[in-house]
C-alpha cells in the first residue's frame, strides 16, 4: 500500500521532449487512470514509474521513499504489459511462479500464493498448460495472477485491455474493478480509450502532448471540463464545440455543449435539418446539419424523426461549458466548482 | 550506481574490441604484408610497413593471368546468378502457387539437398560432367553448383511467395491472367528483395567455390581465382609479399561487395537457418 | 431459364478448361528446369556413388571389377581414414563446445540495434564471406615458422620459432583455431536474429520480477531462442562434416597425412590417385553421417515441439 509521487518529472528521448514537466500525486489506494491520445506520454510516464525508464529529470517516490533511480525489481511495484508479456517456453504455474522463485521464496509459500492468485483468477484448471493454448482472456489473467502474487503495493496497468475483442473488454473491466475492490492497492492504468476510464477510475488524469490536462474524478472532469482539449476527449458522443457569434453571445471564445444537453423538437431559437438518426435502441444519436454547424444530439430511444426534417433546437443554459482563447474554462461559480471538487477527491 | 553500470559496460567492450582484433588481426597483416619486402616482413611481420613498396600489387595488376582468373570467376558466378534465380524461382512459384498431384513429394526431393554434403557424390559428379564433355568448360562449374544451390533457393524463394497476398493472384486471374503471365508481371516484380538475396547468396558462394573447379577444371585458361590463387602460391612460395598481395587484391571485391550487399547476405542467412 | 443454367455450365466448364490448361502449362515449363537440373548433378551422381563404390574402378571404361563391400573394408582399415574421423570429430567438438557459446556470448553482446552493435555484428561476420581457401592462405601465413606472426611471437618471448602447421600435435588445432575465426560469426548473426526476435517486453517483465541479467540470459533468452540455437549446432555438425577448403591450403593433411578430415582424405587419397571406388565409398560414408546427423535433429525438434 503506498501512494506515488512524482515532481517535475521531465523525459527527454534525444532531442525529443516527450514530457517537458510534469508533477503528480496518486493517492494511496486509488484506481488512477492515465488517458489520452497516442503518443501523449502517457505510457513513457507508467514506464517510469515501473523502473523502465528513468526521468531525465525530477523525481519518484513510492510509499515516501525516492525510488528515482532504484531497480524495477525493489519499487515494490507490478506491471501488467498490453501484450501481456508471458513467459511462452513456461506453463501458466511457472508464469505465475517466476518471480517468486528467482525471490528464493520458501517453496511451500510459493504454492501458497500461486494457488490464492489461481482461486481468485479462476485460473486453477489452467496451471499446467502453456501460454499458447490460452484465449486473450485467459492469458489476461495470467498477467494479473504474476502481478498479485507478489503483492505489490502498486499495480501498473498499461493498455491491458486493448487486445481483447469488445465483449471481453467489458467482462475483463469489471473483474479489474473488482480486484481492486478486493486488494485495495493502488493502483495505475494506462488506456487511451475514455471509456475505460470513466468506468474503472477513481481518479482521471488526462494527459496530452506530454501535458497534463486535467486531475479530477470521472463526473467531474464530465461535467466540468478545465479545457477545450478535456471537452472534446472525455464523453461519448463528443461534445459539441461551437465558436463564432454563438459563443460570443455567451462571453466566450468557444462554447461546449453535451448531446444530450440539447433539446430537439418544435421550439428553440436555432434551426437545423436531421441528417442522419442512428437508432440504439435505448436512444438515438441524432446528427443535425444546422446554421451552428454539425451538431450531435443524444434524444430518445423511441423518437419519430425522418432524415431531411428541419428542426428547432436549443442549449439547455445551466450545461453550457465556456472557453477562452487559451482554451481554458471560464468559470461562473468559481467557489462552487473548487469546493466540490475537494470533496470529490476526499469524499 | 553509475559506476556499477560503468564496469560491466567497460568489460563488454574490452571483450569486443578482443575479438576485433583476432578477427581483423589476420587481414591487417595481409593487406600490410603486399607492402613488405620480403626481408621486411620476416623481420616485421604485423607492424605497418616501413616503405609502402607497391610493386608487388601493380605488379598482379598487370599481370594478365591474375585478371583472367577474376573474369572467368565472374562469368561462372554471374552465370550461376542468373540460373539459379530463374530455376529456383521458376519451381518454387509453382509449389507456392499451384496444387497438384505429387506437389509435395516433389517439393521434398528437392529440399533433401539441403542436408546433402557436396563432397560425397564428387567423385561421381566428376565422371558424370566428363562423360557429358563438359570437363573443363564453364558449364562444369556452373551447372552443378546451380544444382547444389537450388534446395536452399527453392526454399528461400517459396517462402517468400507464399507470403504475398493471395487476393492478388485471384484479383489477377478473375481478369484473365494466367499463371505463367502472373508470375513474370507480378510475382517476380515483386519480389525483389528474396530475388537479391538469393542472387548475393549464389555470387558469394560461387566467387569462393573451391572444390568443385579444383576437380572439374584442367586448363589455366579457365581457373577461377580461388583455383589461380593456389597456383601462384606454389610458384612463390617462399615469396609471401606477393602470395599476399595476390590474397588481398582478390578478397577486396568480396569486401566491397560484403559491404555493400550484406543486408541480403544477413537475410538469406537467418532467413534460411531459421525457417528450414 | 434453362438457358440461363446452359451458358452458365459453359463458361463454368471453359473457365475450367483455361484452368487446367494455364496451370498445366506453369507446371510443365517451370518445374522441369529445376528437377532435371537437381536429378542429373545432385541426385544421380549419389546413386552412382552407391554404385561405384562397389567397384574397384579407375574411372576410365565402365566399371567392371566387382568387389562388394571391398572398398568399404579398405577404408576402414585404413589408419588415416580413422584419423581424418577423428580430426572431424574434434572440428565438430570444437565447434559445438567452443565456438557456440562463443558466438552466443557475443550475440547477446551486440544483438541490440545501436550504430556500434551493427558495426561490430558486421565485423564478426566479415571472415564468414570470405572465401576459405584465401582465409587458410592468409593464416598459414599468420602460423609460418619463419615469417609468420607466430614465429615472431615466440621470438618475443625468447623462445625458438616453432613451425606449427608442421608439428603434428599442433597443427590440427591450429586448422580448429582458423575454423572457429571463419565461422563464428555466422553462428552470432543466426543467434543475433532470434534474440531479435523476442519480444522485448518479455525481458522486462522479468526485470521486473526481479531477474538479474544472467538470470534474463538462462530463463527468457536462451530458452525461447533454442530453436535457433538447435539450427546452429546442426549447421556446425554438417560443417565439420565437410570441411575441406580450409584444411588445403593450411596443411593439404600433413604433416604426414595427420591432418586430414573426411573430405581431404576423400580428395586425396580417391580422386588424386583416381581411385574412384574406394573414393565413393568414403562419400557413401560421409553421406551415411550426414543424413544420420539430420534424422537425429528431425527427432529432437520433433521431440522439442511436443
Amino acid at each position: 500500500m503506498a501512494n506515488v509521487e512524482l515532481s517535475n518529472i521531465n523525459k527527454t528521448f534525444g532531442a525529443i521532449e516527450t514530457i517537458p514537466d510534469l508533477t503528480l500525486s496518486v493517492p494511496d489506494g486509488s484506481f488512477t487512470v492515465l488517458v489520452g491520445p497516442s503518443g501523449c506520454g502517457k505510457s513513457t510516464l507508467l514506464r517510469m514509474v515501473a523502473g523502465l525508464e528513468t526521468p531525465s529529470r525530477g523525481r519518484i517516490s513510492i510509499g515516501g521513499r525516492d525510488v528515482t533511480r532504484e531497480e524495477p525489481s525493489k519499487r515494490g511495484i507490478s506491471m501488467v504489459f498490453q501484450s501481456y508479456a508471458l513467459f511462452p517456453h513456461m506453463t501458466v504455474e511457472q508464469n505465475i511462479d517466476f518471480g517468486l522463485r528467482l525471490s528464493k521464496t520458501p517453496l511451500e509459500e510459493r504454492q501458497k500464493r500461486v494457488d490464492a492468485a489461481a482461486e481468485i483468477l479462476h485460473l486453477k484448471p489452467l496451471l499446467k498448460r502453456k501460454p499458447a493454448a490460452l484465449s486473450g482472456g485467459q492469458r489476461q489473467r495470467v498477467a494479473i495472477g504474476r502481478s498479485i502474487v507478489r503483492n505489490p503495493d502498486v499495480f501498473l496497468f498499461d493498455e491491458p485491455l486493448s487486445n481483447l475483442d469488445a465483449a471481453l473488454r467489458n467482462q475483463m473491466r469489471v473483474e479489474l474493478a473488482d480486484l481492486h475492490e478486493r486488494l485495495k492497492s493502488t493502483m495505475i492504468y494506462v488506456t487511451h480509450d475514455q471509456v475505460e476510464a470513466m468506468t474503472l477510475a477513481d481518479q482521471i488524469v488526462v494527459m496530452n502532448a506530454g501535458r497534463i490536462e486535467q486531475v479530477g474524478a470521472p463526473m467531474e472532469l464530465y461535467n466540468r471540463p478545465q479545457t477545450l482539449f478535456v471537452a472534446g476527449f472525455i464523453g461519448s458522443p463528443r461534445m459539441n464545440l461551437i465558436s463564432g457569434e454563438a459563443a460570443a453571445k455567451h462571453g466566450a471564445k468557444t462554447i461546449g455543449v453535451r448531446p444530450e444537453h440539447i433539446e430537439l423538437g418544435e421550439h428553440g431559437p436555432w434551426k437545423g435539418r436531421l441528417r442522419v438518426a442512428e437508432h440504439l435502441g435505448n436512444e438515438t444519436i441524432a446528427y443535425i446539419d444546422s446554421e451552428l454547424g454539425e451538431l450531435i444530439v443524444r434524444i430518445n430511444g423511441d423518437h419519430k424523426m425522418k432524415p431531411g426534417e428541419v428542426l428547432q433546437f436549443q442549449f439547455l443554459q445551466e450545461h453550457l461549458h465556456r472557453f477562452d482563447e487559451s482554451g481554458r474554462r471560464i468559470h461562473r461559480e468559481q467557489t462552487l466548482v473548487t469546493g466540490s471538487a475537494t470533496k470529490l477527491l476526499h469524499p | 550506481m553509475i559506476s556499477a553500470r560503468l564496469i560491466p559496460q567497460l568489460a563488454r567492450l574490452a571483450i569486443l574490441l578482443i575479438v576485433v582484433t583476432f578477427v581483423l588481426g589476420p587481414l591487417t597483416v595481409a593487406v600490410f604484408g603486399g607492402f613488405k619486402t620480403n626481408g621486411e616482413l620476416l623481420a616485421n611481420p604485423f607492424g605497418i610497413p616501413s616503405h609502402w613498396n607497391t610493386e608487388f600489387y601493380s605488379a598482379l595488376l598487370n599481370d594478365p593471368s591474375f585478371w583472367k582468373y577474376l573474369g572467368n570467376s565472374l562469368i561462372i558466378s554471374l552465370s550461376t546468378v542468373v540460373l539459379t534465380l530463374i530455376v529456383a524461382a521458376a519451381a518454387a512459384y509453382v509449389f507456392a502457387q499451384i496444387r497438384f498431384f505429387g506437389s509435395k513429394m516433389l517439393m521434398s526431393y528437392l529440399l533433401a539437398g539441403l542436408v546433402f554434403p557436396f563432397a560425397t557424390a564428387i567423385l561421381p559428379l566428376f565422371i558424370k560432367v566428363r562423360d557429358f564433355g563438359l570437363l573443363d568448360s564453364y558449364w562444369a562449374v556452373i551447372l552443378p553448383q546451380t544444382a547444389f544451390g537450388l534446395s536452399l533457393s527453392i526454399l528461400l524463394f517459396k517462402t517468400f511467395f507464399e507470403q504475398l497476398p493471395k487476393e492478388l493472384f485471384e484479383a489477377a486471374y478473375v481478369e484473365g491472367c494466367g499463371y505463367i503471365r502472373f508470375f513474370w508481371r507480378f510475382t517476380l516484380p515483386l519480389s525483389t528483395p528474396i530475388l537479391a538475396t538469393v542472387g548475393v547468396f549464389a555470387f558469394v558462394q560461387s566467387w569462393n567455390n573451391f572444390l568443385l573447379p579444383l576437380v572439374v577444371i584442367n586448363s589455366r585458361e579457365l581457373f577461377t581465382w580461388p583455383l589461380g590463387m593456389m597456383q601462384f602460391r606454389g610458384e612463390f612460395l617462399v615469396e609471401w609479399n606477393r602470395v599476399l598481395a595476390f590474397i588481398t587484391l582478390s578478397i577486396l571485391p568480396a569486401v566491397v561487395f560484403f559491404v555493400a550487399a550484406q543486408k541480403y547476405i544477413v537475410a538469406g542467412l537467418t532467413g534460411g537457418a531459421v525457417k528450414g | 431459364m434453362s438457358n440461363a443454367t446452359s451458358i452458365r455450365a459453359s463458361k463454368s466448364n471453359s473457365i475450367l478448361a483455361d484452368l487446367m490448361s494455364s496451370k498445366g502449362q506453369a507446371v510443365l515449363l517451370m518445374l522441369p528446369p529445376a528437377f532435371l537440373l537437381f536429378t542429373l548433378f545432385v541426385a544421380l551422381p549419389l546413386f552412382d556413388a552407391a554404385y561405384y563404390s562397389l567397384f574397384k574402378w579407375n574411372g576410365y571404361g565402365t566399371p567392371t571389377d566387382f568387389v562388394w563391400l571391398g572398398n568399404f573394408r579398405q577404408v576402414l582399415d585404413h589408419g588415416i581414414f580413422w584419423q581424418s574421423v577423428r580430426n572431424t570429430l574434434i572440428v565438430l567438438a570444437v565447434s559445438l563446445f567452443i565456438q557456440l557459446p562463443l558466438a552466443l556470448g557475443l550475440a547477446l553482446m551486440v544483438y541490440e540495434k545501436t550504430p556500434a552493435n551493427t558495426l561490430f555484428r558486421l565485423v564478426f561476420f566479415l571472415p564468414y564471406i570470405l572465401a576459405e581457401i584465401a582465409s587458410g592462405l592468409i593464416w598459414s601465413f599468420v602460423f609460418d615458422g619463419n615469417a609468420g606472426v607466430a614465429s615472431a611471437l615466440f621470438k618475443s618471448l625468447g623462445m625458438d620459432p616453432v613451425f606449427i602447421l608442421a608439428d603434428r600435435h599442433w597443427a590440427f588445432l591450429a586448422i580448429t583455431l582458423v575454423v572457429v575465426w571463419k565461422y563464428f560469426g555466422f553462428h552470432m548473426m543466426i543467434f543475433v536474429a532470434a534474440l531479435q526476435s523476442v519480444p522485448k517486453e518479455l525481458l522486462e517483465a522479468a526485470r521486473l520480477e526481479g531477474a538479474k541479467r544472467w538470470e534474463v540470459v538462462r530463463f527468457v533468452q536462451v530458452p525461447l531462442i533454442w530453436a535457433a540455437i538447435g539450427v546452429s549446432a546442426f549447421f556446425a555438425v554438417v560443417g565439420s562434416l565437410q570441411l575441406f577448403d580450409v584444411v588445403i591450403p593450411l596443411t593439404n593433411g600433413g604433416p604426414s597425412n595427420s591432418t586430414h578430415t573426411i573430405v581431404t582424405y576423400l580428395y586425396t587419397f580417391g580422386l588424386t590417385r583416381t581411385r574412384i571406388g574406394f573414393g565413393s565409398a568414403v562419400g557413401v560414408l560421409l553421406f551415411i553421417a550426414a543424413v544420420g546427423v539430420s534424422i537425429f535433429y528431425q527427432r529432437q525438434t520433433n521431440k522439442r515441439s511436443k
